[in-house]
């Protein structure tokens, strides 16, 4: 438990460290390697809160997302590297303000809300996998299903989004 | 207990840097990857709700995996989005996106 306690902790910092990093540098190269960074760490997250199959799930996607969104970058960025320290931030203060407002709600409730019983282990990985399996195949199929769907017609809108229209 | 505090500390941290990122950021990949850290902080709460609180019921891990799918989507559409900026205006400047306002 002390251990888990450590690892949640030491991510957790990693997390939110890489995230603050993707905000303060001006080359987008090292903004898309922060982010990349910071779902890493969440992922590790994941794993010492003993979620394997999630957290493989999250270092696998995000490690391809943010390769593809660097790339992105590169290509739509006037100085992609930030060699001309281009301004690119408008309204700071309101916001910072937003932010700590918005971080400091979740972490009043966070602590002020009964959360019950901690239960102090998780079932085994192969256990897990089964009955996430069984849980996807039976009670979550609609909204699994759902979610397939979504996905295809997301990727029908953003291919004629981005295609050039002939006059 | 203090496992579960540190996980929900680590959740609001991260939505406040990626809330904050999201608001001040002028390019419009720069607002998504805000989204993305806002998105990765909700995703951070719901494992810890299911290691902490209901560690049999998986119904917590699948919400995760739907907060994936959104992720992916958002990526998708956004980028989507974006092709279509650069190509019309040359960039993907928010600061010089005002005529979406009228």
């Amino acid at each position: 438990m002390m251990l888990q306690l450590v690892a949640v902790a030491f991510f957790g910092v990693a997390a939110v460290a890489f995230g603050i990093g993707v905000f303060r540098t001006r080359s987008m190269v090292r903004s898309a390697l922060s982010l990349l960074g910071a779902m890493v760490a969440i992922g590790l997250m994941f794993l010492a809160m003993e979620a394997e199959f999630l957290g493989v799930l999250q270092l696998m996607m995000m490690a391809s997302e943010m390769a593809i969104m660097a790339i992105f970058m590169m290509m739509y960025m006037m100085d992609p590297g930030g060699l001309s320290q281009m301004e690119m931030t408008h309204q700071k203060r309101t916001s910072v303000g937003a932010g700590i407002i918005g971080g400091a709600g979740a972490l009043v409730l966070s602590f002020l809300t009964p959360w019950g019983r901690i239960v102090a282990s998780a079932p085994a990985p192969e256990a897990q996998l089964h009955d996430l399996g069984i849980e996807l195949m039976t009670r979550g199929m609609l909204i699994f299903e759902t979610a397939g769907f979504t996905i295809l017609v997301a990727m029908i809108a953003a291919t004629l989004t981005a295609i050039v229209r002939q006059k | 207990m203090i496992t579960l505090w540190v996980a929900l500390a680590v959740g609001a941290a991260l939505f406040a840097v990626g809330l904050y990122g999201a608001l001040s950021q002028t390019n419009m990949v720069m607002i998504m990857m805000g989204v993305e850290l806002m998105l990765g902080a909700a995703m951070v709460n719901l494992v810890a709700f299911w290691r902490f609180l209901h560690p049999q019921v998986y119904a917590g891990q699948m919400f995760v995996l739907i907060v994936m799918t959104v992720m992916a989507l958002e990526a998708a559409v956004g980028f989507g989005v974006a092709t279509a900026r650069f190509r019309a205006k040359g960039s993907v400047e928010m600061e010089e996106a005002t005529e979406l306002r009228e």
